[in-house]
């Protein structure tokens, strides 16, 4: 079953087109990885189906409400100045239930409390966000999200700079999540985590975009990734026609 | 032990029992002290501390034409403050989303555009006593429509603010998660604006358009030594502010110096010793972190 499908997208940003005639859809319970080049419109596909983003023409179906897709930003709009603890940046995560005036109750706080212990982040509650570490941070972020009980989650490069403590803990919330029946989506980088997350992969290069079975785009290029997984250079450069498209999609 | 309370008397309490325009100031400037101020601490968070004092300038040429057309009437030039602030606001608001530029360059433009008309128009009508007073106010003239005037946007501000607190919250910390819940940040922020024009315009009778802008900012600016919580950083902005109004009324009465100035000169005292001695980010408390981590090291080295 699935609950969001794209339909023909064309999308452009700053007068420029991004991508061009993008269809498929995203199953329901599945990991899906947005791997493509710097500039090659992943952020940008993202922001169309946060519905942050009207298209040039075609569709996103997306019966999923608004408020239960969740997005986490690569470079985050978060201001690690404002003075909030992680237990109250995380009980924002209730929006879509408490909105502007209701009062958290102990339910939300016994909620929070396991979504802590499960993140690692139990004695942290108090702890101002400016005193986090990166990967303590990500993992109140997601802890937000839980919150929120998303059924859509899309993330952006939510491995950039955290703790291999953090990559288990991460990884292991998105898979759960996805077992729960949501749909996830990733932009990866790192085949490693490629490997180990995704279920589908969707290929953005040249404008165009392709469903490819993960095994596929790991075969053809673990070796360059490996070789280029700590530099600044997008390490996956690919054209479309170089991998065989998906049949399922 | 009885010539100390008489001198407290003498300096604190006598003014306030003899002079009912003692009092007057003394409601109105705690009034003010306790809507700004949470409006400071927002804008100072937002790192929109300048734009408190862009807002302060931008109202002038609504107040000067109040004062062309109606004379020296409170609401008219009340009322002209505020179309004049709200429509600054609005234009680099506007200006900002549409090119893409950011609104301080708008506001910075639209308020010294607003300012050159506002001086321009007070020159046509009036003597340049009349720019002084509209400036810098006179906290000790406040009647009672002025009085009516204050605390009717105190409790407006306290009652928006309440009820637009933790929208205003989220969409400090990360506008892009209430973009995502279906919140248009545009509206909270415009709300927020308006409620600074607001409070700047009851501010200018008593504490001048220029003057106003400092009992929002500076106790707000001065709380951030003391306290790392957001309830903390209001509650304390507001102590300080009263502290201010009412030390600074007192001062003005026994040394005969102007009232506005005292008032904000108090604020600012406070938050310079902040500055130097409050508990998070001041100067001591830099000094005493940097002294801790020395001794752990020599600790470390004997033993060693």
């Amino acid at each position: 079953m699935s609950r969001l499908t794209l339909d023909k997208l064309t999308l452009a940003q700053g007068g420029r087109t991004v991508l061009e005639d993008v269809s498929g859809t995203f199953e329901d319970g599945a990991i899906t990885a947005l791997v493509g080049a710097n500039g090659a419109g992943k952020s940008t596909l993202i922001q169309a189906i946060m519905g942050l983003l009207s298209p040039l023409s075609g569709q996103v179906h997306c019966s999923m409400p608004k408020e239960r897709r969740a997005w986490l930003p690569q470079q985050l709009a978060l201001d690690l100045t404002f003075p909030m603890s992680v237990e109250e940046l995380m009980l924002t995560g209730r929006w879509p239930t408490h909105g502007t005036f209701k009062r958290y109750g102990p339910d939300d706080y016994r909620h929070m409390h396991g979504v802590m212990q499960r993140l690692g982040l139990s004695g942290l509650a108090h702890r101002p966000l400016g005193e986090l570490s990166g990967g303590q941070r990500q993992r109140a972020l997601l802890g937000r999200t839980l919150m929120q009980e998303a059924e859509l989650l899309l993330l952006d490069e939510p491995f950039a700079n955290v703790d291999t403590h953090t990559v288990e803990i991460l990884c292991d919330t998105l898979r759960d999540i996805a077992n729960q029946g949501a749909t996830v989506i990733v932009v990866l980088h790192d085949m490693e985590q490629l490997a180990r997350l995704a279920d589908c992969v969707l290929l953005l290069a040249g404008g165009h975009a392709q469903w490819v079975e993960p095994e596929t785009l790991l075969e053809r290029h673990h070796a360059p990734a490996r070789r280029h997984a700590h530099t600044q250079a997008p390490f996956i450069s690919l054209n479309l026609p170089d991998v065989p498209p998906c049949s399922t999609y | 032990m009885l010539d100390l309370l008489t001198t407290l008397n003498a300096w604190l309490i006598a003014p306030l029992t003899d002079y009912a325009f003692m009092r007057r100031a003394l409601v109105g400037g705690l009034a003010l002290s306790l809507a700004a101020p949470p409006l400071g601490v927002f804008l100072m968070l937002r790192g929109m501390s300048l734009v408190g004092d862009a807002m302060a300038h931008a109202v002038l040429p609504g107040v000067a034409l109040g004062f062309v057309l109606a004379g020296f009437s409170l609401p008219a030039m009340s009322l002209g403050g505020l179309v004049a602030g709200l429509l600054v606001a609005g234009l680099a608001g506007s200006v900002s989303r549409m090119t893409g530029h950011r609104e301080d360059s708008a506001m910075a433009s639209f308020y010294l555009i607003s300012l050159a008309l506002g001086v321009m128009l007070v020159s046509l009508r009036g003597s340049s006593v009349d720019l002084t007073h509209v400036l810098f106010g006179s906290i000790l003239a406040i009647d009672d429509t002025a009085l009516w005037l204050i605390a009717s946007v105190t409790s407006a501000t306290l009652l928006v603010l309440a009820l637009i607190f933790r929208v205003l919250v989220v969409e400090c910390l990360d506008p892009l998660f209430l973009r995502g819940q279906g919140i248009r940040g545009g509206l909270v922020h415009g709300t927020f604006l308006g409620l600074m024009v607001l409070n700047l315009t009851a501010g200018f009778q008593t504490l001048g358009t220029l003057m106003a802008v400092g009992l929002m900012m500076l106790p707000a600016t001065a709380a951030r030594f003391w306290s790392q919580r957001l309830e903390g950083l209001i509650g304390l902005a507001i102590v300080i502010a009263m502290l201010s109004s009412a030390g600074g009324l007192l001062l003005s009465y026994h040394l005969g110096l102007p009232s506005g100035p005292c008032i904000i000169l108090i604020a600012g005292t406070i938050y310079l010793v902040s500055a130097l001695c409050g508990r998070h980010g001041s100067l001591l408390a830099r000094l005493r972190r940097r002294a801790a981590p020395l001794e752990k090291n020599e600790d470390t080295c004997t033993s060693s």
